[in-house]
C-alpha cells in the first residue's frame, strides 16, 4: 500500500505541467489593462500578452487567484505598475508561479515605475496614520500620456533585450504608438484648454498625474487620507472647500460607491463624473489612447 | 451588570473607536493638496524639459528608459529583511467564566513577529516567532524556500504550517473566526498543526485548471507531548515520522466566482497515554512525566471553498462558503514496551475512528463590515467512556476592518456536548455553554499580501 501511494505521488510530480504550445512569441503578463494595451502596441505580433486586473476593478485589491498563478508561471515578462500598487496580491502570485524569469532580478521582472518621474513621493516620516500611503510615490502614473510614451519605450527596450531579432519591429511599433498618441493629443488640445485651471474634487489620489497633464486643479479629495473612506466631518469640510473654490465636478472611479459623492454633489450643485481609470473600465474604452481621449473629453464637457 | 451587556457595550465602544479616530484625523485641506500639487509639478516640468532637450540632441533616444526622478537609489540599500508584527488580543465575556486556556478575561493571545527576505538568488527565508504569556517565545515557523527549482517545483525545509486541510494553512490571526474550527482544534491542535521537516510542492494543469500537490515529511505528527513521554522516541523508525499530502484543485466559475476542492491526509505516530498496572509507579518516568506509547494516527479529509466577489463592486461585496470534513483513524492496540506490559500497563489512548466537520459562510455587508456564521460537529474521542458522544456548535461573527491593518471581531458561540469530556470544565457541569469572545488584531510593518 505505501509503495502504491508513493508511486501515485511520484506520477503526479512528473506529470507534464500543461500542454505546451510551440511558438516563439514572448509571453507577457501585465498587472493592469493599461500596461497590457501598451505592451501589445509595442510588441505587436511578436508577443502574446495577457493581464491580471480588469479596468473596472480597484488595482489595489485584486484577488491572488491560483488561475493567475498559471498565467505567470509561463511568462517571459511580468510587467507591473510598482510603487506598491500591487503589494496586496502580487507577492502571492510571483512566489506561487515558481518562474525564475519573473522573480526580482529575473530577466522578465519589469517594474514599470522605474521609467517614470513620480508624484507624491512622501517627504519626512511615513506611517500608516497617513492612510494607505505609497512610500515610494503615487503609482497611478499611466493617466499621463507622457508616461504612456515612457512605458512604451521601456517595453521596447526590454522586449528588444529578450528578443533581439525583433528590435527593429519593436522600435517601429513604439514610434507608431507615440505618433498616434501625439496625433490624438493634438485632437484633444482644445479640451485641455477648457480644463486647464478648473477646480475639481477627486475621490482618490489616482487622478494626480491626470491633473498634471490636463491642468485641472484638484482642490480636495473625497478620501480624507489615501484609502480611507469618507467620513461625515471630512465631507462637511470638503463641501465648504468646494463652495469656496467653485469646484463643480467630482471625479471618481467606477469601483467606488457613489452615494457619498452624490451627497456632496447635492450639497454643492456639482456633477459626479465617473471616469474609467484604466483601459476596459467602461464599455468602448478599449485601448490606451481611447481611455485618455474619453476621460479628457468627458472632463472637458463637465467643467465647461 | 450582566456580562453579556458588558460585552455588548465594550464591542460597541471598540467598533466606534475607529471611525471616531478617522473623523478626528480629517485634516487634509484643499490648500495642502494644492501645495503638494504645485511642488510635484515642478519636478515633473524639470523632467519634461530634460526630455525635450534630449529630443533635440537625438531623436532616437528621445525618452529616458530608467529613473528620471524620485527613484534615484535602491529602495533597501542595507538589505534589511521585511520586519513585521501582528498583535492578537482576545477578550472573553462568556457569562459563566473564561474559556481561555490561561483563564484570562482579557489576554494578549499572541504577538507574532515575522522576518522575511530573499536569502540569495536561490532561497527565500521566512521566520515567524510567536510570543505569548504561556509559551513565552516559540518558533512558530522558520523555513527556507527554494525558489529556483525547475519544473514548477517548490521546496521548503524548516518548520511550517502543515498542508493539511484548508484552514490549517492560514495563520490563526488571519482567520475570519476567532479560533480554528472544532475539528481542526481537536485533530490538529489549538493553534493549528505545524511540522519540522521537508515540504515539496508542484503546480500543474494537465486538465486546464489549477492543481497543486503538496507533500511533506516531518519529524513527527504534532507537537512533542510535554507531559507525556514514550519509552521509545515516537520518531525512532522512519515509518513513524509524519507524512502528509494535499492535492488542491481550483476552478474559476466566472470572473467573479471560483471554487476550490481539495483533499489531504497525514499519518504518523503520536504519544498516547497508558493506564498503569499493579505498580502505579511503573508508568511514571524518572523525571516525573507520565509514560506513554507511540501509536499511529491518520487524519484525512476534504475541503471545499466557494468565493464570490464581483470585480467592480469588490470593495463592498463578497461572499465565502467553506466546508471541511476530516476523519481521524487510530491504531487500536499499539505495541506496549515489554517493561511496561509486564507491569500490567494497558493502552488508554484513542481507538477506532471519528469524524468532524464545519461549514462556514461570510458575507460582506459594507466596505468594512462582514457577517459570518459557522456550524461545527465533532465526534467524541473513541475511548470507551466517551463512545458515541459528540460536540455540536453554532457560532456567529461580526468582523469590522477599520483598515487593512486592523480588525475587530465579535463572536457568539453556542456549544452543546453529549457523552464526551467537557470542552470547558471550568464552566460547571452543564453540557451547554454560550461563549462571547472579542478579538482585536493589528499589523505593523510592511503591507503583507491578503491571504486567498
Amino acid at each position: 500500500m505505501p509503495i502504491r501511494i508513493a508511486a501515485a505521488l511520484l506520477a503526479l510530480f512528473t506529470l507534464p505541467i500543461a500542454p505546451v504550445a510551440a511558438n516563439a512569441q514572448l509571453k507577457v503578463v501585465t498587472s493592469t489593462t493599461d500596461l497590457y494595451d501598451i505592451a501589445r502596441a509595442v510588441g505587436g505580433s511578436r508577443i502574446r500578452a495577457s493581464h491580471i486586473g480588469e479596468g473596472y476593478q480597484d488595482p489595489h485589491f485584486v484577488e491572488a487567484k491560483p488561475s493567475f498563478v498559471l498565467k505567470i508561471r509561463d511568462a517571459d515578462v511580468w510587467a507591473f505598475v510598482g510603487l506598491d500598487l500591487e503589494i496586496g496580491w502580487m507577492p502571492l502570485l510571483i512566489n506561487g508561479a515558481r518562474n525564475e524569469r519573473v522573480r526580482p532580478g529575473g530577466s522578465g521582472y519589469l517594474d514599470v515605475s522605474t521609467a517614470i518621474p513620480l508624484l507624491d513621493v512622501p517627504q519626512g516620516k511615513v506611517d500608516r496614520s497617513q492612510g494607505d500611503v505609497h512610500p515610494l510615490g503615487n503609482p497611478h502614473y499611466w493617466l499621463d500620456p507622457e508616461n504612456g510614451k515612457r512605458i512604451a519605450h521601456l517595453f521596447r527596450t526590454r522586449f528588444s533585450e529578450l528578443d533581439p531579432s525583433g528590435a527593429a519591429q519593436y522600435a517601429a511599433n513604439e514610434k507608431a504608438f507615440a505618433d498616434r498618441l501625439d496625433a490624438a493629443a493634438r485632437e484633444w488640445a482644445d479640451d485641455l484648454a477648457v480644463i486647464r485651471g478648473k477646480p475639481v474634487v477627486a475621490w482618490h489620489t489616482s487622478w494626480r498625474y491626470f491633473a498634471e497633464y490636463t491642468g485641472m486643479n484638484i482642490v480636495g479629495f473625497m478620501e480624507p487620507k489615501p484609502g480611507v473612506p469618507p467620513s461625515p466631518s471630512h465631507l462637511a469640510g470638503l463641501i465648504q472647500t468646494m463652495k469656496r473654490t467653485g469646484a463643480k465636478v467630482i471625479i471618481m472611479e467606477p469601483f467606488y460607491d457613489r452615494k457619498m459623492a452624490d451627497f456632496v454633489a447635492r450639497n454643492t450643485g456639482a456633477t459626479v463624473l465617473v471616469l474609467p481609470p484604466s483601459v476596459g473600465g467602461e464599455k468602448g474604452v478599449d485601448d490606451y489612447i481611447a481611455l485618455m481621449r474619453h476621460d479628457i473629453s468627458r472632463l472637458a464637457g463637465a467643467v465647461s | 451588570m450582566h456580562p453579556s451587556i458588558t460585552a455588548a457595550a465594550l464591542l460597541a465602544l471598540v467598533a466606534m473607536a475607529a471611525p471616531a479616530q478617522q473623523m478626528g484625523d480629517t485634516t487634509r485641506t484643499d490648500s495642502t493638496a494644492r501645495a503638494d500639487s504645485a511642488a510635484r509639478a515642478d519636478s515633473i516640468r524639470i523632467v519634461r524639459e530634460i526630455e525635450a532637450m534630449s529630443a533635440g540632441a537625438s531623436a532616437d533616444t528621445a525618452r529616458p528608459t530608467t529613473v528620471s526622478a524620485g527613484r534615484s537609489g535602491p529602495v533597501n540599500p542595507r538589505l534589511l529583511p521585511d520586519i513585521s508584527a501582528v498583535g492578537d488580543i482576545v477578550g472573553d465575556f462568556t457569562p459563566r467564566g473564561s474559556t481561555q486556556e490561561d483563564g484570562t478575561r482579557f489576554g494578549v493571545r499572541e504577538i507574532e513577529v515575522a522576518l522575511q527576505a530573499e536569502v540569495d538568488p536561490y532561497f527565500r527565508g521566512d521566520i515567524f516567532l510567536g510570543v505569548n504569556d504561556l509559551e513565552k517565545v516559540s518558533i512558530e515557523q522558520a523555513y527556507l524556500t527554494a525558489t529556483a527549482l525547475p519544473g514548477a517545483l517548490e521546496a521548503r525545509v524548516g518548520r511550517f504550517l502543515m498542508p493539511v486541510g484548508k484552514q490549517n494553512t492560514t495563520h490563526r490571526h488571519d482567520l475570519h473566526s476567532v479560533e480554528y474550527p472544532w475539528v481542526v482544534k481537536s485533530f490538529l491542535g489549538e493553534e493549528g498543526l505545524t511540522g519540522t521537516g521537508l515540504w515539496v510542492s508542484r503546480i500543474f494543469a494537465p486538465f486546464g485548471f489549477y492543481q497543486e500537490l503538496q507533500v511533506a515529511v516531518v519529524d513527527r505528527f504534532g507537537e512533542d507531548e510535554g507531559d507525556l513521554r514514550t519509552t521509545e522516541p515516537v520518531n525512532e523508525e522512519l515509518s513513524a515520522l509524519g507524512y502528509s499530502a494535499r492535492l488542491r484543485n481550483y476552478w474559476d466559475l466566472s470572473e467573479a466566482s471560483n471554487i476550490e476542492l481539495s483533499g489531504s491526509a497525514i499519518t504518523g505516530k503520536r504519544a498516547q497515554p497508558l493506564v498503569c498496572g499493579v505498580d502505579a509507579l511503573s508508568c511514571i518516568g524518572d523525571d516525573g512525566e507520565a509514560l506513554g506509547v507511540a501509536a499511529r494516527q491518520t487524519v484525512f479529509g476534504a475541503d471545499f471553498t466557494y468565493r464570490w466577489r464581483p470585480l467592480q463592486q469588490g470593495l463592498y461585496r463578497s461572499f465565502i462558503l467553506q466546508a471541511e470534513w476530516m476523519r481521524q483513524v487510530n491504531e487500536n492496540d499499539p505495541r506496549i514496551p515489554d517493561e511496561l506490559a509486564l507491569t500490567g500497563a494497558a493502552y488508554a489512548g484513542q481507538r477506532g475512528s471519528r469524524s468532524g466537520f464545519y461549514t462556514f459562510a461570510r458575507y460582506q455587508l459594507t466596505r468594512r463590515l462582514y457577517l459570518g456564521a459557522r456550524v461545527d460537529h465533532l465526534d467524541s474521542p473513541s475511548r470507551e467512556e466517551e463512545a458515541g458522544g459528540s460536540l455540536n456548535a453554532q457560532s456567529a461573527y461580526l468582523e469590522f476592518f477599520p483598515s487593512e491593518f486592523s480588525k475587530l471581531m465579535a463572536m457568539f458561540e453556542h456549544v452543546d456536548q453529549s457523552g464526551m469530556e467537557l470542552a470547558f470544565p471550568d464552566l460547571g457541569p452543564s453540557r451547554r455553554a454560550n461563549r462571547i469572545l472579542l478579538q482585536a488584531t493589528f499589523a505593523l510593518g510592511p503591507h503583507k499580501p491578503h491571504p486567498f
